[in-house]
């Protein structure tokens, strides 16, 4: 699969600002900074094409956006309300992106690790590429894997 | 973990969602790293956080969703690596995640094989720190599968449901 980064941010652009009326603007990977904690959501994509959608996002941007969608002050906002945002959010990215892909492929339930300190990797998989932009002066960031093993080494 | 309180039994309704991933770790381990293990009574999961500081994580898709985390202490790791890799790999080595991602992989295939239903697998997450936390899916249980072994105890979380439409 041939990655388009143009394609990506305009899908998740869209998203930003039809669902949460968050403008955002795109970034040059350089210009993102580590932080401290990020919610990180990994939905998997089978059938067709297999890889995986991972986004990363900050928890400032994630109450934001889960005080919009849910209707609820962020001050009221609790993790699972971020963590259920982040998730709806790459859900409508994956279903936008697999209108990208070939005939059939399906979006697994997202996979959702919220805190700080950690590592992840997805393995068994190569990065296609990665989008970066800024939402309220925080970054966000979009990376596409894609698998590289056959699952018949599991059965 | 440091849980004072008993935890609630799993469901017997997840019992045949739960059973082959059981059959599975004993299977796996003997036969891909040399090392027997004992499989406890399983119970739901009653806090966020992750069971242990190495996660490996799978996605279910197509007529059972969910998600199965491979959860090993951070001795325990080290050790079942070196045993299925046949050498030692620092935590930091690519290898290593690449190990732990791969383990989960064979749970979680062998016991899809006996789970009735077609479903796809996907790549291995995994994760390795601390101080975070994997959530489930708020629409299954989790149910923790506490599993130990001669280097440290480890766990897995099975949170997965068979969806009647597909």
């Amino acid at each position: 699969m041939n990655f388009n980064p143009e394609e990506i941010y305009q899908i998740a652009s869209t998203i930003w600002e039809a669902q949460l009326e968050l403008p955002v603007e795109l970034l040059k990977i350089a210009e993102i900074e580590d932080r401290k904690r990020s919610i990180v959501v990994c939905v998997q994509i089978s059938g067709a094409w297999k890889g995986a959608i991972v986004l990363d996002c900050p928890p400032q941007v994630a109450r934001h956006a889960a005080s919009i969608m849910f209707a609820a002050e962020p001050a009221n906002v609790t993790v699972s309300d971020m963590q259920d945002a982040v998730a709806e959010l790459v859900n409508m990215i994956g279903g936008n992106f697999k209108s990208l892909l070939p005939e059939t492929c399906f979006l697994a339930l997202p996979e959702v690790i919220e805190g700080g300190n950690y590592s992840i990797r997805a393995t068994g998989s190569r990065r296609l590429g990665q989008v970066d932009f800024a939402c309220e002066g925080e970054s966000v960031s979009i990376a596409i894997l894609e698998k590289l093993l056959d699952e018949a080494a599991a059965a | 973990m440091s849980d004072t309180q008993t935890p609630p039994e799993a469901p017997v309704a997840a019992s045949k969602l739960i059973l082959p991933f059981m059959d599975a770790v004993r299977q796996v381990f003997k036969k891909m790293a040399g090392v027997d293990t004992t499989v406890n009574r399983p119970h739901l999961k009653t806090q966020a956080s992750a069971s242990y500081d190495v996660c490996g994580i799978i996605g279910f898709s197509g007529q059972i969703t969910g998600s199965v985390v491979v959860s090993f202490s951070d001795s325990a790791a080290e050790k079942l690596i070196e045993a299925f890799a046949g050498m030692k790999l620092d935590r930091s080595h690519p290898d290593f995640a690449d190990a732990v991602g791969e383990l989960a992989n064979m749970i979680a295939g062998s016991a899809k094989q006996h789970l009735g239903a077609t479903a796809s697998i996907s790549v291995p997450s995994v994760v390795i720190g601390k101080g975070y936390t994997v959530a489930n899916m708020s629409n299954a249980p989790c149910v923790v599968i506490p599993c130990g072994s001669p280097y440290g105890e480890f766990a897995v979380e099975v949170s997965i449901r068979q969806n009647r439409s597909s």
